[in-house]
């Protein structure tokens, strides 16, 4: 590190230029990621803060939660396997509501949940349903910026069921629509009245059985069931309609900044490592070691891509702070460290070819050469 | 008196399969501590080879070199490397510092390569700048010293790691008259003080007052007194 500090603190310029075109691209590695996880999150945020693991789904649904029916046969088949408070249906209807006061519409997800179960919403404001309760919803806060809120009614497009709204919870949204959501009972209404030809009397199905179950009792439960499958959350949540394309279009353009951000410095770094090529033909000549030297440039790489991505975290917090609302946008801690990791790997990897350049330069360049 | 150099029939062939060239034809020397020798020769003559070979730059193709007793021949890379650092010394033409070190800094790197402990080697430095007239340039950038100044870096620097012997590659080359001259005579200086060794190729005859030995390379091979005992009396 001696020649390498050194160096940096002699070419200021040259190596505060990297740094900032360095801080730019890891800038924008974080906050597109950033983004991207935003997004994701704003779509499915609400299986995404389901405690289940795993969910039933039939076999011929494709992983889509709308496309699967399950009775309450299957539920207690599962209950059977992983207990009673560890299993629960959800049926998913998307629908239109209008709200009653202000003259708005809004896109909404209907979840049916048993509200004693795992999947009963965590009301912030209001007051939580029971099973008993009748033609009321708990909605997601998204929905204040329609005007509906607390005490609010909304109507049911395709049913024409109205509901009052008890309660709100946080963060919960399932493919961008807010989520609305009602008692089951609620729902075989809203089913029975939407199919009323002869048939009302049976049981509307549900969509999806979620789990909270190890990955030995989802192998028992999908074993005593026919035609059904047990998916991960993670499975659950990449077949959320619109989601895997989002994700995939973003995750590219991620990929591309790392490659971008590996080749900027590698060429950066390959460039200023032949001007210096009679340098190192000196200091080997001078007896120093291919390790030292092979250190020297990887740890300026090192000193440059941690500075920059330390200032680039700070940017990201402070422009987080000033972004709108209607930006969606989040950072994990888990996210930030693998994104810094894979940062300071991809700039290793640019920098491993000047190594290998200096690797090549020959002690015996430094003798007979007239030019510095 | 120990051999602080030692080549026997050190050969050194360039050439592609067929078409060789003898650079170094069977060329014997024994350089002893206390002595400076001085190479001659004309371009093309093969002094920079001499110097590389001798230096444990270049592999011969034949022969032996021995550096304060020990040989050179089948060591590896890294071996010869370490040897480079603890045995040998080197001026190069144009000094060649490291742009980014101060001058007290160049001599401390090159005692941290060799592990010298930091007392002891500030301690060195600072002997050695004062002998050589750089103590008040100490904290100064190579870029900011004249061309005799830098060369007085480069003796200094060769010599910190108190090597066996110094090789020299046209070191007043690009000097005038005056300061080439005083820049020998500090290499002189320094091989009497330290009582090492050290040898200087260079093309310029009016540098060889302080030499012990004056050698002329010749065919491959190393003469001693030809053309300068003609140059002497011409003088
Ligand atoms: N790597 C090489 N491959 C082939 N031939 C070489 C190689 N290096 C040197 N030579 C040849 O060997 C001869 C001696 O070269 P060398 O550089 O040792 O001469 P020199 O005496 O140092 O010359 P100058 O005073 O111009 O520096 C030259 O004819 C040169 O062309
Ligand atoms: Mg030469």
């Amino acid at each position: 590190m001696f020649l390498a500090l050194r160096e940096m603190r002699h070419s200021k310029a040259r190596y505060s230029l990297i740094m900032v075109i360095m801080l730019l691209v890891s800038f924008l590695v974080l906050f597109v990621t950033g983004l991207a996880r935003g997004l994701a999150y704003a779509n499915i945020s609400a299986v995404e803060n389901m405690p289940a693991n795993y969910f039933t789904v039939q076999d011929d649904a494709e992983h889509t939660f709308r496309r699967s029916q399950l009775s309450e046969a299957e539920l207690a088949a599962a209950m059977s396997v992983v207990g009673d408070g560890n299993a629960a249906t959800l049926a998913v209807q998307t629908s239109t509501v209008t709200a009653e006061a202000a003259e708005v519409k809004a896109d909404i997800t209907f979840f049916a949940v048993d509200m004693d179960g795992m999947l009963a919403p965590k009301v912030v404001q209001g007051e939580a349903l029971t099973n008993a309760s009748q033609g009321s919803a708990i909605v997601d806060s998204k929905l204040e910026e329609s005007g509906i809120a607390v005490g609010s009614t909304i109507v049911d497009q395709a049913s024409g069921m109205s509901f009052k709204v008890a309660g709100t919870v946080e963060d919960s949204s399932y493919s961008h629509m807010p989520v609305v959501y009602i008692t089951k009972s609620d729902w075989q209404l809203m089913k029975g009245g939407a199919a009323q030809e002869g048939s009302a009397q049976l049981s509307a199905p549900y969509n999806v059985i979620a789990l909270k179950a190890t990955s030995a009792e989802a192998d028992q439960v999908a074993g005593k069931l026919d035609h059904v499958e047990v998916i991960t959350q993670k499975q659950a949540i990449s077949s959320i309609p619109g989601y895997a394309a989002e994700q995939k279009s973003l995750l590219m353009m991620i990929a591309f900044l790392f490659v971008i951000a590996a080749f900027v410095l590698a060429v950066f770094f390959y460039v200023i490592t032949i001007q210096k090529t009679s340098q190192f033909g000196i200091l080997k000549a001078m007896g120093t070691k291919m390790s030292y030297l092979a250190w020297s440039v990887v740890g300026q790489v090192l000193i440059l891509s941690v500075a920059s991505l330390a200032v680039s975290l700070l940017l990201t917090f402070g422009m987080n702070m000033g972004l709108p609302d209607t930006m969606p946008f989040q950072l994990e801690r888990s996210t930030i460290l693998l994104t810094c990791v894979l940062f300071i790997g991809m700039s290793l990897l640019g920098a491993l070819i000047s190594v290998v350049r200096v690797a090549k330069v020959d002690a015996l360049e430094a003798i007979g050469r007239a030019g510095a | 008196m120990s051999a602080m150099l030692m080549m026997k029939q050190v050969t050194k062939n360039y050439g592609d399969g067929g078409r060789t060239m003898s650079v170094l034809n069977k060329l014997d020397l024994t350089v002893n501590a206390g002595e400076f020798i001085a190479v001659l020769g004309p371009s093309g003559s093969g002094k920079s080879t001499f110097l590389s070979a001798a230096g444990a730059l270049l592999t011969p193709t034949s022969g032996e070199i021995w550096i304060d007793g020990e040989s050179l021949t089948n060591k590896d890379k890294r071996e010869l490397t370490e040897l480079r650092l603890q045995k040998i010394g080197f001026m190069f033409q144009n000094a060649q510092l490291l742009p980014y070190l101060k001058v007290e800094e160049q001599l401390l790197y090159v005692a941290r390569l060799a592990k010298l402990g930091t007392k002891e080697s500030k301690e060195r430095a600072a002997g050695l700048m004062k002998r050589l007239g750089i103590w008040e340039r100490r904290s100064h950038y190579p870029e900011k010293l004249s061309g005799g100044e830098k060369q007085r870096v480069a003796i200094a620097r060769a010599w910190m790691n108190k090597p066996a012997i110094l090789f020299a590659d046209e070191p007043t080359a690009s000097l005038d008259f005056e300061r080439g001259r005083e820049v020998v005579r500090m290499i002189a200086d320094e091989v009497r003080s330290e009582g090492k060794a050290a040898v200087m190729v260079t093309h310029d005859e009016r540098m060889l007052d302080w030499c012990d030995r004056v050698l002329h390379l010749e065919n491959g091979m190393l003469a001693e007194h030809q053309n300068t005992e003609a140059a002497t009396v011409q003088v």
